[in-house]
């Protein structure tokens, strides 16, 4: 099947050399790409033709479409008409059922080996993969077919990246991520949970109009969006370097601003664009709003201790965090070990001196 | 009544070790100032990928101050060009079709691209023009582009 | 499970029972070993003795006036990394965190940049103090493996802490991991070497004071 190349897409929709100019001048500041390139972005652009994408959505919530489906810019109308062409996405599609599936088989057929798939959800793997089925099928199956035929994988939301909710402690399906599943095919994981929809959008954008997949982190995922900490792009920073810190969630320090760290805030050893891009078309993100991040882009973060704990302290006990009553108890426990060793550590060297003085048994010790 | 986010008492704390970053932006628009003076080298600052809060870029606007140009770009939503009070800073928000803010930048140059006509467009126009005056050129306004 | 989980979790966890165990072991060992028996009369009373050895604790916390020459400059060095030690230990925010975690309070923070600047200042004093050691004959003949590994791990606190806060050499978790790991290995070295003197050091004057003013020589 060919396409057309996106540039004669666009000029047979009325799309003008500015409006193109501009949409990738937009795209290039939201991947925070040095904004001279959005010219050479539209001009590699123009030649590419539309990739097929085939979306599949396994165990999750739809959080993540939900999330995808509020794009902004790129809206994901103007993706899915301009820039790819979605083959399948079980919730977006007209078809359904069996009419869904054979879509599916045909474009994998047709773009054997070009489809990009784009994963959405952790895959259950316990129990022969009994915990999640569609068509009669386990998506672990599903995944396996689907992925052989693929130029990419693409995995959207912290699930397919890194296991997420799904594989929290004492996961009981069994659930994996795709990168555990599948191999020798290139993997993007786009992670957060959701993740922010103009890093979805903007990561297909991005390899339509460069032609390649974004260079990644050591997680995998795209270093443009995922290559600072949401601290180190934080506008609460000064507060941080100031040492100016909110107590609690209703205290002077949190209606002044302050540095969320001390309540919890996981910015700092998260990396995603929630301080740059921001969610809800560049309205604002989680911080701004006066809730501390929960690092939700990371692996395992469900399994990292309390939210509301800070980075810095202690991460054993019941809850995740140690409290003063675990620990004195700890210490008691350790102490009164010692304290036992201790004793028969002075009985053995007060014979010890007793031998070495010759002295006589003494009962008051001297 | 809704609570809308202004209504939150949240705020923040002005003057407090921010500021920092706007006087590094000034060096930097300087710089690339002498550039284009020197090289003919036009340049853009993307403002979005700088932690700059609402003061700090209020700071920034009093500071560039204001110019004599001021443009609108009608495409897929609007798009405001306007030139500060120094010669070659523009300052272009583009907006989407729902009024949201998609990019924001200071472009030094001469004029900003967005306002420019390509070379292929030009010769593009000519011919349309050519096409209208050979109907008679009445129908110039019915005509797509 | 990454560094920074371990380091905080499982990790920290040992380091502390290591740490309380063996404190209390050599503290409970010592306190009931046999001591020499004073075979001499009592020079002065038991209340003037006492007195004699809390105000040792004080006058061996001090530069002895006629030696103050030669030992003065390396007890200032040694006051002064110390007091840094304590003060960014006590007075940095996230560590106050940390504390505040055991204890159930917290207490108000210096800035990071003061804590910064004063982290610096105590490593520069503890580079001293090793150069110091490695200048002085005698010092080098008298130093051992204890020494050394002891001057090590505290200053590996101090540089990965550092360099945790700064963001320099790697991602933030990394080097926050490394720094409370770096912290762990220093609780499980405490009560092996050295380090222990923060128990002994105050008692063992007193007792050294109070024999001697028994004996009738106070200092």
């Amino acid at each position: 099947m060919t396409r057309n190349t996106i540039g004669e897409h666009l000029l047979q929709n009325g799309v003008s050399r500015r409006a193109f100019l501009k949409y990738c001048t937009a795209m290039a500041s939201l991947m925070a790409l040095p904004p001279t390139m959005g010219r050479a972005m539209a001009e590699t652009l123009r030649a590419a033709r539309r990739p097929s994408v085939i979306y599949h959505s396994f165990q999750e919530c739809t959080g993540c479409l939900e999330s995808f489906t509020r794009s902004f810019s790129p809206s994901v109308e103007s993706l899915m008409f301009n820039v790819i062409s979605l083959d399948y996405q079980d919730t977006l599609m007209a078809a359904a059922g069996h009419r869904a599936e054979e879509a599916r088989a045909q474009a994998m057929k047709d773009n054997d080996g070009e489809y990009l798939l784009i994963i959405d959800g952790s895959i259950p793997t316990g129990d022969g993969g009994v915990y999640g089925a569609a068509g009669g099928q386990s998506y672990v199956n599903m995944l396996k077919e689907a992925g052989k035929g693929a130029a990419a994988v693409i995995c959207v939301g912290t699930c397919s990246s890194f296991g997420g909710i799904p594989m929290a402690h004492p996961n009981p399906t069994g659930a994996r991520p795709v990168s555990e599943i599948i191999s020798g095919k290139p993997i993007v994981n786009i992670s957060g949970c959701p993740p922010v929809p103009e890093v979805i959008t903007g990561t297909l954008f991005q390899y339509v109009s460069m032609g390649k997949l974004p260079e990644l982190d050591t997680l995998g995922r795209p270093k443009v969006f995922f290559g600072n900490s949401i601290h180190d792009r934080c506008y609460r920073r000064p507060f941080y370097d100031a040492g100016k810190f909110a107590k609690t969630f209703d205290d002077e320090g949190a209606r002044n601003g302050w540095c969320l760290y001390e309540l919890g805030c996981k910015g700092p050893t998260t990396y995603n664009a929630c301080a740059t891009v921001k969610w809800n078309g560049a309205t604002s993100f989680p911080i701004e709003s006066g809730h501390g991040c929960i690092g939700c882009s990371e692996p395992n973060f469900w399994d990292k201790g309390s939210f509301y704990a800070p980075l810095s302290s202690a991460a054993f006990g019941a809850s995740g965090n140690v409290s003063p009553r675990e620990a004195a108890k700890l210490v008691g426990a350790a102490a009164v070990v010692g304290g036992a060793i201790g004793l028969g550590a002075a009985a053995i060297s007060r014979k010890r001196q007793e031998t070495l003085a010759g002295a006589a048994p003494d009962k008051k010790g001297g | 009544m809704t609570l809308r986010l202004a209504d939150i008492g949240v705020r923040v704390d002005p003057g407090y070790g921010l500021g920092g970053g706007v006087t590094a932006v000034l060096h930097e628009i300087a710089t690339r100032l002498e550039r284009l003076a020197d090289t003919g080298e036009f340049d853009i600052i993307d403002l979005r990928s700088l932690p700059l809060s609402p003061a700090d870029r209020d700071r920034l606007q009093s500071v560039l101050g204001t110019g004599e140009v001021e443009a609108t770009v009608k495409i897929d939503g609007e798009s405001k060009v306007r030139e500060t009070g120094i010669a070659g800073v523009w300052w272009i928000e583009h907006r989407d079709a729902d009024g949201v803010v998609i990019a924001d930048l200071l472009e030094i140059a001469r004029v900003p691209e967005i306002l420019n006509v390509a070379q292929d467009e030009l010769g593009r126009g000519a011919a349309a023009l050519r096409a209208r005056i050979a109907r008679g050129g009445n129908q110039a306004i019915q005509e797509a582009p | 499970m990454d560094l920074l989980s371990f380091a905080r979790g499982p990790g920290l966890y040992f380091a502390l029972v290591v740490f309380t165990v063996g404190v209390t072991w050599r503290i409970v060992g010592i306190a009931l070993l046999r001591s020499g028996k004073l075979l001499s009369e009592p020079r002065t009373s038991l209340g003037r003795a006492l007195f004699g050895g809390f105000a040792t604790m004080g006058s061996r916390s001090w530069p002895h006036p006629e030696f103050v020459g030669r030992t003065g400059a390396g007890e200032a060095l040694g006051y002064s990394y110390h007091i840094g030690m304590f003060i960014v230990i006590l007075a940095f925010a996230p560590h106050i965190q940390a504390w505040g975690a055991f204890l159930g309070f917290t207490w108000p923070a210096l800035p990071s940049s003061v804590i910064t600047i004063i982290s610096v200042l105590t490593f520069t004093l503890l580079l001293a103090v090793l150069f110091r050691r490695l200048t002085h004959r005698v010092l080098r003949l008298l130093s051992n493996f204890d020494d050394y590994f002891s001057w090590f791990i505290t200053a590996l606190v101090i540089v990965t802490g550092l360099l945790a806060t700064a963001h320099v050499g790697g991602p933030y978790e990394t080097l926050l991991g490394l720094h409370i790991l770096a912290f762990d290995v220093l609780l499980v070295w405490f009560p092996c070497g050295k380090l222990m003197h923060a128990f002994y050091i105050m008692p063992s004057r007193a007792i050294n004071g109070y024999l001697l003013a028994r004996k009738g020589a106070p200092s």
